[in-house]
């Protein structure tokens, strides 16, 4: 266990709870700013992911596109596919409040889910697609890694900047005053449809984004990666966790998560050989355990959203 | 005293060693099995095989000394098999992988983290053929057949046999998938038709429907390539009760010794099913033996090819003394002719004849495991009727 091999295992952390950031802040807008409980995270995650893959892989027979276009295009794609995807299914669910609205997308999610997993000429089917670039990629594996990371956590700082401009601006304090009255909000003129649509469109965007970091990461999506469990559902966890409603707290939950959830492994790595096996479940047992204990002892996370009192600049 | 000197000489040794090349501190294997996730199942009995391997091979005491073994939970998922495999490379410090478990999460593991960091990958059970023509830098290795090689091989001998034309339903995963395509491909260019190809998804009440579009084309012979304890034993079910086609054929999926008791002998006078099979039956007696002794079910999925991905990976370790990248050519010698054979278990002879520069070959409990350029073995298969409440064979497979 030397310091170089500590430290790739930490960059590879940090490029995956980068990605899990993503994901966590595009969550954030939606149901800490919009209050619209969206369960089917995995669904834009996962047009983002495959569309960037899509537009940036060599092409195959059998499957349409393959153009093999720089990165930075894919990513963009994924971003303007998810939001345009985002607008049709938002039209039509959002006239549904909070628990009808989280089932409307899992069965969203699903649809996206099973569409990718049997359509062949869109997605390769349940192969997958292979042979997805990755930005420095040529780079000798440490150094690839780091540039790697660098990449992510750009885009989370640019996220996490706009993100932070667009919640003081007068936009954040009107999707406030919606999420907390509805009905007094609309009676002083907001439109609320309008207003919660464009917060779940900005949302599903910044999930594409999240895909399309983590395919090139991958260099491959098959549709395992778009599991309920690892994408929904572990990022709702770490929402709560961190504090929903605040962006740091996003980010927070999604660093504490995912390192208890890699690093557990460590642990239980040092049990026994006898219980080593079954051990394996422990986190996913602690994972459960916290999310139990913080909606008992700490609902509003461990970063509360605060009082909105800004400065005027 | 003696005892300490002798103590600080190996130390010093084993340092000059160490600092001479790029040597194995320590020889390390990380076990990466499915132990949580849709294969779970499966994986006790996966990682226990492998383990048998390992401890058969330091009870034998190998040159390189005592080969160190962690297992990492692949899940069968991409993001949980990247993190395993970062820990297993970086943390870790493996030498060489056995596993991923599952095709999805080898891909994404072996893409992203074994092959740019350089480490040899030996998966006992992925078999999607897309693992084939992966850019792997003669890194990844399988001792499973690709899905191609058996969906081919059935093709083949369904032709031999007369039949000329079939429905084929198969399960929609990456299994059933592959074996689909390739028994396609190979039995219309053989000049066999197909009269309908259908993807299900499983765990569905009835498949009633799904047959009747099968049967639609006017065949006789149903080929299904689907799990025999699941989907597969429901539709081989109602396609028996409702008179749906006379002559089914299945792949080793459906080789199922449950499916027999349930559905009872008499109505399965015309099911068959294709299965790998060692081509050396005493290399695979060798290892049931073993695993016999040491509790284990020698006959549980994947077993026999997790034996041999963990022995080939210890006798890969022995031949290539200490060099880390001439690993991926050192597993080729080893499991490849020419050379003395070597039978599951015969560690003291592996080692003496690899401490005496000879050649050795490999053969596994799972087959002879001569890989070619791609990493891949081609497996050898033989096709099975049911008879006295289980699977006799009828014939090879070529």
């Amino acid at each position: 266990m030397d310091t170089l091999g500590l430290l790739n295992y930490a960059i590879f952390m940090g490029v995956l709870i980068g990605i899990y950031a993503l994901l966590s802040l595009g969550l954030n807008v939606q149901w800490g700013y919009a209050g619209l409980f969206n369960a089917g995270v995995a669904g834009f995650f996962a047009v983002g992911a495959y569309l960037s893959a899509l537009f940036t892989a060599p092409p195959v027979p059998d499957r349409i596109m393959g153009w093999e276009l720089p990165t930075g295009v894919g990513w963009f794609a994924a971003m303007a596919a998810a939001a345009l995807i985002a607008w049709p299914i938002g039209k039509v669910t959002l006239r549904f409040r909070s628990d009808y609205l989280a089932i409307a997308t899992i069965g969203v999610a699903e649809i996206i889910r099973l569409v990718l997993r049997t359509e062949d000429l869109l997605s390769g089917g349940v192969r997958g697609i292979t042979g997805i670039p990755r930005p420095f990629g040529d780079l000798p594996y440490e150094w690839s890694q780091l540039a790697y990371l660098g990449l992510t956590w750009g885009m989370v700082v640019v996220i996490y900047w706009a993100l932070e401009r667009q919640l003081a601006a007068p936009w954040g304090r009107m999707m406030r005053a919606i999420r907390e009255n509805e009905l007094a909000a609309a009676a002083m003129g907001k439109n609320v449809e309008a207003r919660r649509l464009e917060a779940f469109i900005l949302g599903a965007a910044i999930m594409g984004l999240a895909g399309a970091v983590y395919v090139h990461f991958m260099r491959a999506i098959t549709p395992e990666a778009i599991d309920p469990m690892m994408v929904t559902f572990l990022v709702w966890i770490m929402l709560i966790l961190g504090g929903s409603g605040n962006n740091r707290g996003a980010i927070l939950g999604a660093v504490i998560i995912w390192v208890i959830w890699s690093s557990s492994e460590l642990l239980t790595d040092r049990l026994p050989a006898e219980i080593a096996t079954q051990a394996k479940y422990i986190r996913v047992f602690v994972i459960g355990l916290m999310l139990q204990l913080v909606l008992r002892w700490r609902p509003e996370g461990l970063l509360p959203e605060g009082t909105h009192v800004r400065r005027s600049s | 005293m003696t005892y300490r000197s002798q103590l600080v000489a190996s130390l010093a040794a084993a340092g000059l060693i160490a600092t001479s090349s790029a040597a194995f501190a320590e020889a390390k294997v990380a076990l990466m099995g499915g132990i949580t996730g849709p294969i779970a199942g499966m994986a006790p009995a996966m990682i226990a095989s492998m383990k048998l391997a390992l401890d058969q091979a330091n009870a034998a005491g190998l040159a390189i000394g005592k080969i160190t073994y962690q297992e990492f939970d692949c899940g069968c998922n991409p993001q949980v098999a990247t993190d395993a495999a970062t820990k297993a490379v970086n943390v870790f410090g493996a030498d060489a992988a056995v596993g991923p478990a599952c095709s999805g999460a080898l891909l994404a593991a072996v893409n992203s983290v074994t092959i740019p960091a350089g480490v040899l990958v030996v998966s006992p059970s992925a078999t999607s053929p897309k693992i084939t023509d992966l850019d792997d830098k003669d890194l990844v290795f399988r001792t499973v057949p690709s899905d191609d090689f058996q969906g081919r091989a059935l093709a083949r001998t369904l032709l031999e046999r007369g039949v000329k034309k079939v429905a084929v339903a198969y399960i929609n995963n990456d299994y059933g998938k592959g074996l689909a395509e390739a028994f396609k491909a190979e039995f219309e260019a053989k000049g066999g038709t197909i009269t309908q190809f259908r993807g299900h998804e499983d765990k569905k009440a009835s498949y009633r429907s799904d047959l009747a579009e099968l049967a639609k084309g006017g065949a006789d012979t149903l080929v299904l390539f689907d799990y025999g304890n699941a989907s597969g034993m429901t539709i081989l079910r109602q396609a028996i009760e409702n008179g749906f086609f006379k002559q089914f054929v299945g792949a080793d999926g459906m080789r199922d010794e449950n499916l027999i008791k349930t559905l009872g002998e008499a109505n399965l006078k015309h099911f068959f099913v294709s299965a790998p099979v060692g081509e050396a039956g005493a290399a695979f007696e060798k290892f049931a033996e073993a695993a016999r002794k040491a509790g284990l079910d020698p006959n549980a999925t994947f077993a026999a090819t997790s034996y041999d991905a963990a022995a080939l990976v210890a006798l890969a370790l022995e031949a290539a003394k200490g060099d880390k990248a001439k690993l991926p050519q050192a597993l080729r010698a080893v499991a490849t002719a020419p050379g003395e054979r070597i039978y599951p278990g015969e560690w003291e002879k592996a080692k003496q004849l690899l401490a005496e520069g000879k050649e050795i070959d490999y053969k596994g409990a799972s087959g002879d495991h001569e890989f070619d350029a791609k990493g891949d073995v081609p497996g050898s298969y033989a096709f099975f009727k049911v008879e006295g409440g289980t699977y006799k064979e009828v014939q090879k497979m070529k």
